[in-house]
């Protein structure tokens, strides 16, 4: 449950159902009652609005830390800078991302072996994205031309397929079209 | 008659919906406010056709003139945003402002600020049309390097930067400074105080905070593209400007801006909220359920939201060092604390006195439903772990579009209350609840239209989507989108059949 909720777009879309609905129902209920059923003041007692107030307050942090906390291990900078000290032998793909193509020091890599990505971009900001053969995206990096240092994350792919690499950001007029493979076996 | 009353009244359609009595006592809190949110609605209808017209053009493979995918896509974004949604924010709190404070809306500043938003979108628009596809957000070094490559001419960069400053100018430094003039200094005039409220008020309050992050967030990227075009004029030797064109410095200062520009306007609306919303309450009290939470809601957003900035770069590690990302991450959710602060206040409001639901209102609360919809999917986005799955998505483009329609409802909303004032004519009641009703269906319709286009990983900004297998969105995206073009057409229809008040 918590991989498909922070590995994979739908999870995201989950979560953010979790929130709407409850808040949608609430909020128009109140709303609702108060403003077409009955429109007069509410016989809640001064003293119990501090209470429902905190009680409102503390649900929200809770939830809130909870979703990020929860999230920490699933954060590629945490899992790649563990992953980098852990002296784990990976595979090296020296990237770099050009108006509209990619340059990369392999396109094949094997499955179960951790994969370290060091991305650039040698003219403007391009986006270095792997998506899994089902449709989802893997992974996505930011390239930024001018850094000394590469963008870099580590990933271990679990299954081996075609992985179609895209640019996700804009780049100018033929940025649909930057597009590459990565072959994992 | 003022010039600003001259020119609504000589504008057709649009201007018999905002004429105002140039002659009266309030025109110099009417007349400006009424032809920058006049305008502004121009804005909205060019940026309405574009928008409506992207799927279209995806599904037959247009790319004729207008009707070429990134030319609709970038005029959209920047007429969506600047002209449009922020020139409507402007009017309508410039009126604001001078009916709270008692103070004059129609300086030389609030001039210069009608004439440099509208001559630098009118160059930016022409910048495009020459070629210049680079989207609302710049994506530097873009501008120049698609110069280089032949893409678009080098003249039309100069034309789109032109047009880039003074929208930047009129933003950051010209309306603020306008705002903080009405709030402390100027002569106050007893007829034009309508409604007297001081900065205890959170409906000021808010609206103090949010020029002053507009002002403070912005510099920065006045000074660094003030170089550059500078440069770009000849004046300044490319010796001068080696620092600016650092891709990293341009792109950070604007996304600092970018964001916070994004945050200001969220906090302006807030407060708009704050200050229309009792004069609607059932039991007559006219006070929220409690000002020091209201007020407190706004300085946790300003807190949380100025530095959530660094989410826009998380996927960059370790360039964007990863103590950066977790403060990124926990500010980005910080906000939403602020966000429950203000649910709580105004359902607490509205519980205690009850609610007269007159059109203006329920837009404000049917727009500030959109917008917390909206804070939940960039919640998301905050978060370090999603946003590697997410970022650069249509996820992405769906949260800006809907943060933008959500203020946007909740300032139509706001302007219907402030329009008997502005016009003196009573805009029509049913035509306005047709339309949020509609408007409503259709923002959170897109809003979940594009969410689930992220979630499949759509690439935002993508010319294919029929070669791509994405048009089963793009036929949603255009269903939503003409429910919501009726719905604002139906606002067209509310004010242009308003009623003139007798006495």
């Amino acid at each position: 449950m918590r991989d498909f909720i922070y590995e994979d777009g739908w999870g995201a879309f989950v979560v953010l159902l979790f929130f709407h609905i409850p808040f949608l129902i609430f909020f128009c209920r109140i709303v609702y009652k108060k403003a077409f059923v009955n429109t007069g003041p509410s016989g809640t007692a001064p003293e119990k609005y501090p209470k429902i107030e905190i009680m409102w307050i503390s649900t929200v942090a809770v939830l809130f830390i909870l979703v990020n906390v929860l999230s920490v291990v699933y954060m590629p900078p945490v899992s790649t800078a563990a992953l980098t000290k852990s002296g784990t032998p990976f595979q090296e793909v020296d990237i770099t991302a050009k108006s509209w193509y990619y340059d990369m020091s392999s396109r094949e890599v094997e499955v179960g072996v951790p994969v370290k990505f060091s991305a650039k971009s040698g003219d403007t900001v391009h986006g270095f994205s792997v998506y899994h053969p089902d449709g989802r995206i893997v992974f996505t990096m930011m390239l930024m031309p001018g850094m000394e240092s590469p963008t870099t994350l580590v990933h271990t792919f679990e299954e081996p397929g075609e992985y179609k690499v895209r640019c996700l950001e804009y780049c100018g007029i033929v940025h649909h079209a930057m597009q590459d493979l990565l072959v994992v076996r | 008659m003022s010039t600003a009353a001259k020119m609504i009244q000589g504008t057709p359609v649009l201007g018999k919906m905002f004429k105002v009595n140039g002659n009266d006592d309030l025109a110099s809190i009417n007349a400006w406010p009424s032809l920058i949110i006049m305008t502004s609605f121009v804005w909205l209808a060019i940026a309405l056709l574009l928008g409506v017209s992207m799927p279209i053009i995806q599904y037959f493979g247009l790319n004729i003139f207008l009707f070429e995918f990134y030319t609709a896509l970038t005029l959209h974004g920047a007429a969506m945003t600047f002209p449009f949604a922020f020139s409507l924010m402007v009017g309508v709190s410039l009126h604001r402002a001078g009916a709270c404070m008692g103070k004059k809306a129609d300086g030389p500043l609030v001039v210069l600020y009608y004439i440099f938003m509208n001559i630098g979108g009118l160059l930016f628009t022409l910048s495009v049309l020459a070629g210049f596809k680079i989207t609302y957000t710049v994506m530097f070094p873009l501008p120049v390097v698609g110069a280089q490559m032949g893409v678009w001419p080098m003249w039309s960069v100069v034309l789109g930067f032109t047009g880039i400053a003074l929208i930047l100018v009129s933003m950051i430094i010209l309306y603020p400074i306008q705002i903080l003039q009405m709030i402390f200094w100027g002569k106050k005039h007893d007829e034009l105080e309508l409604s007297p409220r001081t900065l205890n008020d959170p409906g000021m309050l808010g609206m103090l905070i949010a020029v002053l992050v507009l002002l403070v967030s912005g510099l920065p990227l006045i000074v660094t593209a003030s170089s550059v075009l500078l440069y770009l004029y000849g004046i300044f030797p490319a010796a001068w400007i080696g620092w600016a064109v650092t891709p990293v410095v341009f792109q950070f200062v604007f996304y600092i801006f970018a964001h916070n520009l994004m945050e200001s306007m969220a906090i302006m609306i807030v407060s708009a909220v704050y200050g229309t919303l009792p004069l609607y309450l059932a039991d007559g009290t006219r006070k929220l359920y409690s000002d020091k939470l209201a007020n407190a809601a706004l300085w946790i957003l300003l807190i949380t939201s100025v530095t959530s900035f660094f989410h826009h770069f998380y996927t960059m590690f370790p360039a964007l060092p990863s103590t950066f990302s977790f403060h990124g991450n926990v500010m980005s959710w910080g906000t939403g604390i602020g966000g429950a602060f203000t649910i709580f206040t105004i359902l607490a409001t509205i519980w205690k006195h009850g609610l007269r639901p007159e059109p203006g209102v329920m837009m404000i609360l049917a727009g500030f439903v959109i917008y917390c919809l909206d804070g939940v999917t960039a919640m998301i986005i905050g978060n370090v772990a999603m946003s590697y799955h997410l970022h650069g998505t249509l996820w992405v483009g769906g949260h800006a579009m809907t943060v933008l329609l959500a203020m946007s409802l909740m300032w139509m909303g706001v302007l219907y209350h402030h329009y008997p004032v502005l016009t003196n004519r009573n805009p029509d009641a049913d035509k306005c609840r047709q339309s949020y009703r509609m408007y409503f269906i259709g923002g959170v319709g897109m809003m979940y239209t594009f969410m689930a286009g992220g979630a499949m990983g759509i690439p935002r900004r993508i010319s294919n989507w029929v070669e791509s297998g994405y048009m089963g969105i793009g036929v949603f995206i255009l269903i939503f989108g003409l429910i919501l073009s009726y719905g604002i057409s139906m606002f067209f229809v509310t004010l242009s059949k308003s009623r003139e008040i007798t006495t």
